[in-house]
């Protein structure tokens, strides 16, 4: 239910990123909703579901937006595993850390990306360019706060339903 | 103490499988990663997904343009709305400034129109503006700014470029009314200029003058002009009075009635020349009559 739910979400996100964020003017820029996503899915998935969701929207994001099939999977997989890494039986899995990690980890992805990219298909790389790297990362930490709570609330309100639908003596040895 | 090596080995059964799956998946991407790279493929996977992704994409964009769309709209309504009443207020001054135009170029053709009248005229006529009008049926006058200051004397005619206007009836000092050649109590010595029949022509007030006294087998149609005659020494023969506009001939009498429609429109006079060449006659005239 939770994967599902996120799946959908992940969906809607990568709809709203493809479509709706392009009529906006370029001032006022196109934040990546789905490492966003992602992120937050470091944080507060387990594995299994995580890599799955991670995956599953890396794949579409992928296919919709990609140009050398793979990247946009091996992105997120590697956000995730990061951050979750990172992030487990750590303070910095806190929530005041959180949003600062996400502008870090997708500062350092960038850089990563790029120098995998110099090397492989050095010839379709544009110019490095530290402003609007920290422009963009900048864009993401401000969209993350929103989203963040956005997610949150879904998380939680989809585990208190889950919580809800478990027959009472299951939830009672799981007390005990 | 029986149930923590269970719960060791589920521990590590689920880190295996975490590993496993992670491991698998980084292959799976990897192994895309290169096949796209080096073949260039676009799967069946691929086409579903993008399949499954085209709808949701196209249904999006399409209403969000039509949200921009309608956005835009509203915008540009905005637009034309302030473009609208500016161009109102642009319109309203051009019209003014047309009507102030065609007034102007109204009155430069009726002042060239007076200015050739005058020319033509073998006598130095005084220009003089309408000031005043009397609509009232019975009394057809009009006041005009020349008075006794410039010479003007009742009995002193009135003519426009259409015609006869009518006579100074009364005199002031800066002032002067005339009785306008379409009066009831006016009557003037006309004649039908294509044949020179003289007859009286009266005035009718608004439906312009009735020429009298003209034999029943002379020959009037519409369209025909009238002049002064002459007669009397007011009014120098041959100035236009106006043209028949309708002939009654009746059974009874010898006489049929002409209408003629005034060569000038009263309504719209606005400078009359008063003709003073007969002024020193008028005063001639005058003197018996005071002597009397």
């Amino acid at each position: 239910m939770l994967l599902l739910s996120f799946w959908v979400l992940g969906i809607a996100l990568i709809v709203a990123q493809t479509t709706l964020l392009q009529f906006f003017p370029l001032w006022t820029g196109r934040p990546d909703f789905v490492f966003i996503l992602v992120a937050f899915t470091g944080y507060r998935f387990a594995w299994i579901p995580g890599i799955t969701l991670a995956f599953a929207l890396g794949w579409v994001m992928d296919v919709v937006t990609g140009i050398h099939l793979g990247f946009y999977p091996l992105l997120c997989l590697l956000t995730f595993t990061a951050l979750k890494v990172l992030t487990s039986n750590s303070p910095v899995k806190e929530s005041t850390y959180q949003i600062p990690l996400v502008g870090g980890s997708y500062y350092l992805v960038q850089m990563f990306f790029y120098f995998v990219y110099s090397l492989i298909l050095p010839e379709e790389l544009p110019e490095w360019s530290w402003s609007e790297t920290t422009q963009r990362t900048a864009l993401i930490v401000i969209s993350a706060v929103p989203l963040f709570l956005l997610f949150n609330s879904l998380f939680e309100y989809v585990q208190k339903r889950r919580m809800r639908s478990k027959p009472p003596r299951r939830r009672q040895r799981e007390s005990l | 103490m029986r149930k923590k090596p269970k719960n060791r080995v589920r521990s590590s059964f689920f880190a295996t499988l975490r590993i496993s799956l992670l491991i698998s998946v980084l292959f799976v991407v990897g192994l895309l990663l290169l096949g796209s790279m080096f073949g260039g493929t676009f799967g069946t996977p691929h086409q579903l997904t993008l399949d499954f992704m085209g709808p949701l994409q196209s249904t999006v964009t399409r209403a969000a343009t039509g949200v921009m769309a309608f956005k835009n709209d509203y915008v540009e309504l905005w637009n034309v709305r302030a473009e609208n009443k500016r161009l109102q207020g642009l319109v309203d001054k051009y019209l003014t400034e047309l009507g102030e135009y065609r007034e102007g170029y109204s009155s430069y053709l009726h002042l060239e129109q007076l200015l050739e009248f005058k020319e033509k005229q073998d006598f130095n006529p005084l220009v003089a503006r309408v000031v005043g009008k009397e609509p009232a049926y019975w009394y057809q006058t009009i006041v005009v700014d020349r008075g006794k200051s410039d010479d003007v004397l009742e009995g002193m005619i009135a003519l426009a470029p259409g015609g006869v206007v009518g006579q100074v009836i009364h005199t002031a000092e800066n002032y002067c009314k005339i009785l306008l050649a379409n009066a009831p109590s006016s009557a003037i010595d006309a004649m039908i200029q294509k044949n020179r029949i003289r007859g009286i022509l009266k005035g009718a007030g608004e439906k312009g003058y009735v020429l009298h006294y003209v034999q029943k087998n002379v020959d009037v149609s519409v369209g025909d002009h009238i002049v002064t005659a002459g007669i009397g020494g007011v009014f120098p023969a041959g100035i236009s009075l106006g043209t028949v506009s309708v002939v009654h001939k009746k059974r009874r009498g010898m006489f049929q009635e002409i209408e003629v429609s005034p060569g000038v429109d009263f309504q719209k006079l606005e400078y009359v020349f008063i003709d003073p060449t007969d002024r020193k006659k008028i005063l001639r005239d005058m003197v018996p009559s005071t002597e009397r």
